[in-house]
């Protein structure tokens, strides 16, 4: 056991099969104490079977999970107390209240002294304290998810897609209480597969796909590392201006305000790109020539493992 | 305060008391959950209990056609109505019998042939030839319970021409009960929808709230918290003991009060509810891990429960059926519980309750090991 390691989780070429295919394909990381570490990726891209082994639901097919200094699969009952779990898609006993539901958990744990009212108080549901659980809202249900991983003062909390089916509000109700939690300095693993909130939250993110990690590193880290091209952002375009940046080979997509945004490898393209516009005849009012944001360099990172079949880990600490 | 050491007796303990807990409060906040449990094995003791009841002191209903018309007839009509197991009902002699029978729903008839005094004066009478006088029995032989109705219709004839003869009797016979008071169907019926109730609710129980909880992942995140798989197993059996008793309770209190019953009340009956309650949860729990979807399970526990209830002698003495059904009830294991029951409960016969919660007890330990070591918290499927 190393106890005493900056490490809260290590992770030693972790592999998991199902029937033969592979969910999980011989990755390794690390976290350290007191860091929010971010699992990011599109569906089905191997976060839930990670840190379902990680926080000891499932058991791996090969490769270590070390948690605080031990072996996951060896020490299930010595970690449980040190750790809280947000499985993904939380869910609890119907007819149960909200502070029942936490009572129960808490006497799971044998903890006699939590405090139900200060738990509550920090993901703000005191005034449900008397609401069964199925009469929550989702966003109500996964903050109480969120206070039942909190029960036992953990350690490590793990939190599966906290805020997927949430709508905006409750989305950044969630994110408050795991902000306040940050600031208490709880190591926090995280997945989600939004970017802003990883982008938020985060002070580690690994980007997974099809099994592997194809990047991982600081939010600002990710993009200096991958911001390898520019993105020309053209607004209140005419409707030529589409097709003539198409026909020069780019590949312009409408963003959700009907402007165009282009992915141009190098520098040059942006004068040529804008005389090509000139010359045809078509218009905009506006021109944004940036580096790429997170969701961007995710984009690039999943869309190349995937056209790929893989790819290499790309370490950016 | 030291949570490293959590395989400790008082801290599993713990655990299970709280699960108890959540389990008894969200039973008793869902009313239909609490009306199955609890009101429905009453209702069946109350319906089956006042049907059966009448049975016990049964008077048969008898249509009678006379065509003979005389006084040796209306003799014959009154000595049977005297037997107080008929309530007669004349039909006209002009009547077509069948016909009458058929639209009114008679399955027993007494037809009195037109020359009956005749026939019994001249087999009074020196000039008798050894004839019997002879009645019609018009019955329906698909109609229910219609043999028993005409064996008590020959006994009761029987009875009329022995007393005509002037003789005594040459042989009787002295019914001698092998229980110690006189028992009613009642008295055999509320032990085997006490076995039955707690089986089906049992059974059921484990299934509903084992594949609920895991399709909606409550086991999931149980899994993440001290909880084991035994402090689970352990957990469902208590809390449907605890219904179980609640329940018996009940269904013996309506027994007592509407029917007064009379029944042994002893140990037996905790042994054999327990048992009952061990063997069927942990065959939910086996169901509920087999069969992946919930609705899966209730349908394997469907085909189980149905067999047993109605083959293992909840509602009829299993003597009544085939041999090879007999024989086939003998490996079903409510048929353990119902026999011991009835043993303890009925006979007051301790060593045969002793000899069914062996086999049972064996059944039910088997099975809660099983449970245990195929059960899993964490929804791996592989």
């Amino acid at each position: 056991m190393t106890q005493n390691s900056e490490y809260a989780i290590e992770v030693h070429n972790l592999t998991k099969h199902y029937k033969g295919l592979s969910a999980v394909d011989n990755i390794s990381f690390t976290v350290k104490k007191g860091e929010v570490f971010a699992l990011l990726g599109p569906n089905g891209a191997g976060k839930t079977t990670t840190v379902e082994i990680i926080d000891t639901i499932r058991k791996p097919t090969s490769g270590k999970v070390i948690l605080l200094g031990m072996d996951v699969t060896r020490n299930k009952y010595t970690i449980i107390p040190r750790i809280g779990v947000l499985p993904q898609g939380f869910s609890s006993f119907d007819r149960i209240t909200v502070k029942e539901t936490l009572q129960f958990y808490s006497r799971l744990f044998c903890r006699r002294k939590t405090d139900i009212n200060a738990l509550m108080a920090l993901v703000n549901l005191k005034d449900k304290v008397k609401v069964k659980y199925k009469n929550l809202s989702g966003g109500l249900k996964q903050r109480l998810g969120i206070a039942v991983a909190l029960v036992n003062d953990p350690e490590i909390v793990f939190l599966d897609e906290p805020t997927t089916g949430l709508d905006p509000r409750a989305r950044r109700a969630v994110w408050d209480v795991l902000l306040g939690l940050k600031k208490k300095g709880k190591t926090i693993f995280l997945t989600t597969h939004y970017m802003e909130e990883a982008e938020l939250l985060a002070d580690t993110v690994a980007i997974i796909a099809k099994g592997k990690i194809t990047a991982m590193g600081s939010p600002g880290e990710l993009i200096e590392n991958n911001a390898d091209y520019l993105v020309i952002l053209l607004k209140s375009v005419d409707e030529n201006v589409f097709e003539i940046v198409q026909k020069m080979g780019f590949l312009p997509v409408y963003d959700s305000h009907g402007d165009i945004r282009v992915r141009l490898d190098h520098t040059d393209d942006v004068r040529r790109l804008l005389n090509a516009v000139e010359a045809g005849g078509a218009s905009f009012n506006g021109l944004d020539v940036r580096k790429p944001n997170l969701e961007e360099v995710f984009l690039k990172l999943t869309e190349e493992t995937l056209l790929e079949g893989s790819a290499g880990i790309k370490e950016a600490k | 305060m030291n949570l490293h050491i959590i395989n400790t007796t008082i801290i599993h303990a713990n655990i299970i008391w709280a699960n108890i807990i959540v389990s008894i409060k969200s039973f008793y906040r869902e009313k239909t959950v609490v009306f199955f449990r609890i009101a429905f094995p009453v209702i069946l003791i109350l319906v089956f209990g006042t049907i059966f009841m009448e049975r016990d002191n049964e008077i048969f209903d008898l249509s009678v056609q006379d065509l003979d018309r005389t006084t040796s007839s209306e003799k014959l009509v009154e000595a049977i109505r005297l037997s107080k197991r008929f309530k007669i009902t004349p039909v006209s002699p002009a009547a077509d019998a069948e016909q009458y029978a058929r639209i009114n729903k008679r399955n027993l008839m007494v037809i009195i042939p037109k020359d009956f005094e005749m026939s019994m004066m001249q087999k009074m009478g020196p000039g008798d030839i050894g004839i019997p006088v002879s009645l019609t029995k018009l019955y329906d032989p698909s109609a229910f319970g219609v043999t028993t109705k005409i064996g008590v219709l020959d006994m009761v004839l029987a009875g009329i021409n022995q007393e005509m003869s002037g003789k005594p009797p040459l042989i009787v016979s002295e019914p001698v009960s092998i229980l110690k008071k006189k028992y009613r169907f009642i008295e055999f019926f509320v032990p085997g929808i006490i076995a039955m109730a707690v089986m089906t609710a049992s059974l059921f129980g484990a299934v509903n709230v084992n594949a609920e909880l895991r399709q909606k992942g409550v086991l999931r995140k149980l899994s993440t918290t001290p909880i084991t798989r035994i402090d689970w197993i352990l957990s469902n059996v208590l809390y449907q003991f605890i219904l179980a008793v609640v329940s018996t309770a009940v269904m013996l209190l309506v027994s007592y009060i509407v029917f007064n019953v009379s029944l042994e009340i002893n140990a037996w009956l905790v042994v054999f509810v327990a048992l009952d309650v061990f063997s069927f949860v942990g065959l939910g729990m086996i169901l509920t891990r087999v069969a992946r979807e919930a609705e899966s399970a209730a349908a394997a526990a469907d085909a189980l429960m149905f067999p047993m209830m109605f083959l293992s002698g909840t509602f009829f003495p299993v003597e009544m059926m085939p041999e090879f059904l007999q024989k086939f009830a003998k490996v079903l294991p409510l048929y353990y519980v119902n026999e011991g029951l009835r043993a303890s409960m009925v006979a007051a016969d301790h060593m045969a309750a002793l000899k069914c919660a062996l086999i049972i007890g064996v059944f039910a330990g088997v099975v809660f090991i099983l449970g245990i070591m195929i059960t899993k918290l964490d929804g791996e499927t592989t």
